[in-house]
């Protein structure tokens, strides 16, 4: 290579990485919008979860996790549904909701706080309001993590930018509700107890103050000191001593042969 | 004196001197062995290092019936956008200048590049410090080549420990620390330490744990979590 040249490459690679272009894998941000909800328990419920939603156009990646709710109904895993309700004033209700004093605010006593059902959280399909009881596309069990991207229609989009947009995931253990609240019928689906419907975890989504949240742990190690560090010097350390037991088994031999 | 007793008494000079050698080399290799602090229980009590309530200035809450959504209350000072460019942090003999970072491929936030001097990085598309809201600064516990990284004695962080910000426009933003917390990386708390505040916060990151060799990654995280405490010209 001619001495000229020599230079040229390493000054090459550093106006690429300059760049960027040398950079593994960037990805754009400037497109998404990220969205989040803490969802904090009403109707006697010892739960929280966290809902985190990215939009990239109409297109929406939602990871959400949920802990602490009811486990078993009827011997299997509890069904949760769980919406983006919106239209209603972007809140969640208080314990002044519950109007018909039975100690647990129903789904219609919440819906002057949080509106309709907006869009289905569903594990599948329909992720329209049609979807919203249909107890086998529910995530289920005390502990839940949901992760889903889908196409967010129009109305839920417009009401996650005005910030009216609530999260609400429902399912009461029976056991925890008061004795006439336990022989109510569902307000939604007469067939199911009041329980199955009633609202569990809710929380108003607002806009993430990132531009766009990423996704967890970074990786900021390499490892240099979190195991054995200077084999080389332990290994060396280590001949030595061999050596020093050869010179002394040596030393031994030459005695006795004396 | 035969032969053979001299043979044996160099070959006895020879063992002494190689053991001695291997016993300091031995010393020196253990004294080498260094491994990163990581934060105790104790460390991630959170500290009030701002009112709990937020100042007279910020509007009181809305009764539940107001038609529009609560607004938000804040507490502690704020300052106006500007990214940052130095970072000191005297508690753990932290100077560096800060780069800036955006997205890795797989979503998670790029990390400072790994090279003989370990900078901190700032997330671009957090806020800067000291605007509202949780602004993320990376730095490296570590480098398979070049030994400790910027990062090292993050797990050393204490409550009250202060972490001055030098931004573009010559403000010092002074935070302080109130826990600081070992997370699995499999259990990120993402909202936790990504999530919306009613502060100007400041979530300093590095890697911790175990190493796990076989895919070349820490099996923690620490976090040090920060509030502005108070500004000034730099």
């Amino acid at each position: 290579m001619k001495k000229s040249l020599r230079w040229a490459v390493p000054v090459a690679a550093l106006g690429l990485a300059g760049l960027g272009i040398g950079l593994p894998g960037t990805a754009s941000a400037a497109s998404t919008t990220s969205y989040q909800a803490n969802l904090q328990a009403i109707n006697h419920v010892t739960g929280s979860g966290d809902f985190m939603l990215k939009l990239n156009g109409s297109q929406a990646t939602v990871t959400e996790h949920v802990s602490g709710l009811a486990d078993k109904f009827g011997g299997n895993a509890y069904p949760h549904v769980q919406h983006i309700h919106i239209d209603g004033k972007g809140q969640c209700p208080t314990t002044s909701a519950d109007t018909n004093g039975d100690g647990v605010v129903s789904t219609t006593e919440g819906a002057p706080s949080y509106g309709g059902i907006g869009t289905t959280l569903s594990t599948s399909g329909d992720t329209s309001p049609a979807a919203g009881t249909t107890l086998t596309v529910a995530p289920s069990g005390a502990t839940f993590t949901y992760s889903r991207s889908f196409t967010l229609d129009s109305k839920t989009m417009a009401a996650l930018k005005a910030g009216t947009a609530v999260i609400v995931v429902h399912g009461l253990d029976p056991a925890t509700l008061s004795k006439k609240a336990q022989g109510e019928k569902s307000d939604l689906v007469p067939a199911l107890p009041l329980a199955a419907t009633s609202p569990a975890l809710c929380g108003v989504v607002t806009a993430s103050q990132m531009t766009s949240v990423p996704g967890g742990a970074p990786q900021t190690g390499g490892g240099s000191t979190s195991g054995i560090q200077d084999e080389s010097v332990l290994l060396l350390g280590g001949g030595l001593l061999i050596a020093a037991g050869g010179a002394f088994a040596a030393r031994r031999r030459t005695a006795r042969q004396n | 004196m035969n032969i053979r007793a001299h043979r044996a008494r160099v070959y006895g000079a020879v063992g002494t001197v190689l053991l001695i050698a291997a016993v300091a080399v031995l010393i020196v290799a253990w004294r080498a062995q260094r491994h990163a602090p990581r934060p105790p229980a104790t460390a991630a009590i959170p500290a009030q290092v701002i009112p709990s309530t937020p100042s007279s200035a910020a509007p009181t809450r809305l009764p539940v019936h107001s038609s529009r959504p609560a607004k938000p209350v804040i507490r502690g000072p704020l300052l106006p956008r500007s990214t940052p460019v130095r970072i000191s942090i005297p508690a753990i003999g932290v100077t560096s200048t800060v780069q800036q970072l955006g997205l890795a491929a797989d979503g998670t936030v790029q990390v400072p590049p790994l090279g003989r001097d370990s900078h901190t990085g700032w997330y671009k598309y957090s806020p800067t410090p000291g605007q509202l809201g949780p602004s993320i600064v990376l730095g490296h516990i570590d480098s398979a080549k070049y030994g400790p990284g910027v990062f090292y004695r993050l797990g050393d962080l204490r409550q009250h420990d202060r972490v001055a910000v030098t931004r573009a426009d010559r403000t010092v933003a002074v935070f302080e620390i109130e826990r600081v917390v070992e997370y699995p990386k499999k259990h990120f708390p993402t909202l936790q330490v990504y999530g919306n505040l009613d502060h100007a916060g400041l979530r300093l990151i590095t890697c911790g744990g175990k190493f796990d060799p076989s895919v070349k990654s820490y099996e923690d995280n620490i976090v040090a979590y920060a509030s502005l405490v108070s500004s000034r010209r730099a």
